[in-house]
């Protein structure tokens, strides 16, 4: 299957190891990505609260170059906030008067005909978890998992299109196939404050204190997440949170792209799982998943 | 019986149409059931809950609206737009009263988002992709608190997450879409 990839500005910084593994994973599956070429930022949170027009048409120009790529229908986002803004595009440049001025923003056609998927869509919707299921080397060997969505990947469904919003199922059926134990827990749509990782922390120390416990309390040794931003907070928060709140959280947080990778039997290291901020060199030891 | 003058219980509409122009939402189409406020992950941050927000707005009360902390707590999560069962895209009415205040330079508790937004915009302007170093160093830098998640940073930057270097793509051209932005809008 050949689809164009469109990684944002986190797989190239901060959410590197996301890209590295679906790289990873979809070598093993079949799935060639093609990566559009010359892609700028979607815009993100601020555009869409600063520049009514700069917020479609930033979108609008990545799906321009994604059909000046080559010919491709559809393209993925692993980032929950640029799959998001895509989408969100999309459903605005329905408006005629709107797109005219697109268009001229962008200086080139909107092409209306590209699917925008999330790479967990890809994955789960696509290709399925039975072919998922026959790549399997090594059993994740029961590990209580808590499959967190995150904000993006499915609200609001108008734009999203997906029916499980309040309790999407989709990396829960994918990890299970991998042989873990996928928890059933509270906040698993819940806001980790990703906007606000920069300007007020606060806030996001909060939020993402909330996920750890409710996961921590409900069983999960592991939090699996499909958004740089989401594992930006969870990860890379963690003793942020213990020292402000005198929390001992210590909850490895795993792409679900890595996760599959352990399972199809890829080296921890060459999935990039070392670039955590929260150890889980221990955890994938005692697992027998070094 | 008291005689009430026409005066008296007319309502100042104008925020409301401005919203509405804006962003195709109807304020009015709210019935204060608080599904907004009670599922909002950021209301115990905000001065009043989003559900206020939208009477403020139906009833024209444009400082509690526009220069309370409310919209700028507002983390875009969706949850709201999500359950209205009055279909309205509470978010996106929030989005426009923060571009209205940043359009019209109102004085307001913005949580330095206004700063933040500028910065990061600039930075795609000349730029084409986020350059993160660059984005933080000057957001801590301009609110007096350089040392913000230092440790946090040289740990990201050890580990190879942060790219020291901004990467230009196609810079030109970005900016030149910001520039017709800007006429367009005039
Ligand atoms: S959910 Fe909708 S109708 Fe209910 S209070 Fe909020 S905005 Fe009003
Ligand atoms: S989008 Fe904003 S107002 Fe709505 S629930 Fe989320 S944080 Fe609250």
């Amino acid at each position: 299957m050949k689809i164009a990839y469109y990684p944002g500005c986190s797989l190239h910084s901060t959410g590197v190891e996301y890209d590295i593994s679906t790289r990873k994973v979809c070598d093993v599956l079949g799935i060639e990505l093609t990566e559009v070429k010359d892609w700028i930022c979607c815009g993100s949170s601020p555009a869409h609260q600063c520049d009514e027009l700069m917020s479609v048409a930033l979108p609008a120009k990545n799906l321009a170059l994604v059909a000046q790529t080559g010919d491709f229908k559809e393209v993925c986002a692993p980032c929950a906030s640029c799959y998001s803004r895509l989408k969100g595009a999309q459903y605005k440049l329905a408006d005629e008067n709107l797109k005219k001025d697109v268009e001229q923003v962008i200086g080139t056609k909107y092409p209306e005909d590209i699917t925008v998927l999330h790479m967990l869509d890809v994955i789960a919707k696509k290709i399925g978890v039975e072919a998922i299921e026959e790549k399997v080397q090594r059993s994740l060997g029961g590990m209580k998992i808590a499959s967190y969505y995150g904000c993006l990947m499915t609200r609001p469904p108008k734009i999203t299109g997906k029916d499980s919003y309040e309790n999407p199922t989709d990396m829960d059926s994918v990890l299970e196939v991998l042989g873990a134990e996928p928890v059933d827990w509270n906040l698993k749509t819940f806001c980790c404050g990703a906007s606000f990782a920069l300007t007020q922390t606060d806030v996001v120390l909060e939020l993402t204190k909330k996920i750890l416990a409710d996961a921590e309390a409900s069983g999960a040794e592991a939090i699996s997440v499909g958004c740089p931003l989401c594992h930006a907070n969870l990860d890379g928060r963690q003793q942020q949170i213990n020292e402000k709140f005198n929390t001992d959280f210590n909850i490895p947080i795993f792409y679900f792209t890595e996760l599959m990778g352990l399972a199809f039997g890829i080296g921890a290291k060459e999935l990039g799982v070392f670039k955590h901020l929260t150890e889980v060199e221990d955890f994938l030891k005692e697992r027998a998943l070094l | 019986m008291k005689i009430i003058g026409d005066k008296q219980i007319k309502i100042d509409t104008a925020l409301a149409k401005e919203i509405a122009e804006r962003s195709g939402e109807n304020v009015f189409l709210c019935y204060q059931c608080k599904k907004c406020a009670s599922g909002c992950p950021s209301r115990e941050f905000m001065t009043s809950t989003p559900t206020q927000l939208m009477r403020y707005v139906q009833l024209g009360m444009i400082d509690e609206a526009m220069k309370q902390n409310t919209i700028w707590y507002c983390l875009s999560c969706e949850t709201c737009s999500t359950r209205c069962p009055q279909d309205i895209d509470i978010a996106h009415v929030v989005d426009t009263i923060r571009i209205m205040v940043q359009e019209k330079k109102i004085k307001a508790d913005t949580k330095n988002s206004r700063l933040f937004n500028w910065l990061w915009m600039t930075i795609l302007r000349y730029m084409g992709r986020m350059y993160e170093i660059g984005l933080t160093g000057a957001l801590n830098l301009f609110t007096g608190k350089p040392f913000k998640d230092m440790s946090l940073g040289m740990k990201m930057i050890k580990k190879g997450k942060l790219k020291l270097f901004p990467s230009f793509k196609k810079p030109l051209e970005t900016k030149k879409m910001f520039d017709r932005a800007k006429r367009l809008s005039k």
